[in-house]
């Protein structure tokens, strides 16, 4: 995983943003790299495929650019990773509504989205299986956490509740996984 | 206890906990964290990374184009509600205003209608005002008896006379 950006670099983040701004694509291009690595171990870990990581990785720079006259400043990251949350939303539902369309059953979904089907060239990583016996809102807590590096404060603005019920939701989600991945 | 996110996790949880299973959390959380960092998630392939800078650079020159039309939206947008507020405010300024009245002038100028000198403002004037005061002596007279003439002829001479006044007063 890509080093943790320090404080000290947040000046050079200000300028790479004034010029993704500016419309400079060499801007654009450092914070795909700066970002996509994290992204990326976001979309992942909450599909399981790395197929879909591929499409929503994409549609999250795609959003970015037709996005960042919005940034009003704040935590990068928080903004970002609260366009991430919404693409990976935005796909369950395109799921949903696809699988409306072929009328299956709603426990056949629930289990596609718990079991994630591999592609024989993927190997199947064991922290992957354990997080998927998760609820989905835990995992996607904790990935949020792990990946954006953001504040309990600022996830919980993000999930718009309060953030003892973050902290909560966090600290038993972490605990059942490590009973999970020592118990596996 | 500081973490990566510049938090004091301890502190946080001591504000719901108590501070022996406070220690107990943080300790939870940072195993499980080890636990995601011994276990990284793939890496995007350079490909996709390159993929997605190119869609990104051919995407910017639309982005300025969309900029511009936006803002060009916008300045008819502004242009159009300028216009709009004018022509509401004319529309009222003309409702609002009082209606016009209607002037009328006087045949008579007014300093010759509310003076008491009639004689030197209208000379036909002062000409009838002589006459019905002559007209009034005579009547007077007639009533009073101190003419000695017949009355009733006298009458009809007076009556002949108002005529001819009347006339020549109205033709002029």
């Amino acid at each position: 995983m890509q080093k943790w950006p320090k404080m000290a670099e947040n000046d050079a983040l200000v300028q790479i943003i004034i010029g993704c701004k500016n419309g400079d694509a060499e801007c654009f291009s450092q914070v795909v790299d700066m970002y996509a690595s994290r992204c990326y171990g976001y979309f992942y870990r909450l599909t399981g495929s790395k197929d879909v990581s591929d499409e929503l990785l994409s549609a999250l720079f795609v959003r970015l650019v037709e996005k960042i006259g919005s940034y009003r400043g704040g935590s990068f990251e928080s903004w970002l990773f609260r366009i991430a949350s919404n693409i990976f939303h935005d796909y369950l539902r395109g799921r949903q509504r696809r699988t409306k369309l072929l009328d299956e059953r709603k426990k056949q979904l629930e289990s596609q989205i718990l079991e994630p089907k591999y592609a024989d060239s993927e190997k199947i990583d064991k922290l992957q299986v354990q997080l998927h016996r998760l609820d989905a809102n835990t995992r996607e807590l904790i990935m949020l956490r792990f990946y954006s590096q953001l504040s309990f404060k600022e996830i919980a603005e993000i999930r718009s509740e309060p953030i003892g019920t973050t902290l909560s939701k966090l600290h038993r989600g972490l605990k059942r996984l490590r009973q999970l991945m020592e118990g596996y | 206890m500081i973490d990566r996110n510049q938090e004091n996790l301890k502190e946080l949880f001591e504000k719901f906990l108590s501070a022996e299973e406070s220690t107990k959390a943080v300790g939870d959380v940072r195993k499980a964290e080890q636990i995601l960092r011994e276990n990284p998630a793939p890496q995007p392939d350079d490909m996709l990374i390159a993929n997605i800078k190119a869609e990104i650079a051919m995407r910017l020159p639309l982005r300025t184009a969309d900029v511009f039309r936006r803002m060009a939206y916008k300045a008819a947008a502004v242009a159009a509600a300028v216009i709009i507020v004018a022509l509401i405010r004319v529309s009222l300024f003309e409702k609002g205003s009082e209606p016009e009245k209607a002037v009328y002038a006087s045949i008579i100028p007014r300093a010759i209608w509310e003076s008491d000198d009639i004689a030197t403002d209208d000379a036909e004037l002062a000409v009838l005002t002589v006459e019905i005061e002559q007209i009034e002596a005579e009547v007077s007279a007639l009533q009073s008896g101190e003419n000695g003439t017949d009355g009733d002829r006298a009458a009809e001479e007076l009556q002949m006379e108002l005529i001819e006044i009347n006339s020549a007063f109205w033709k002029g």
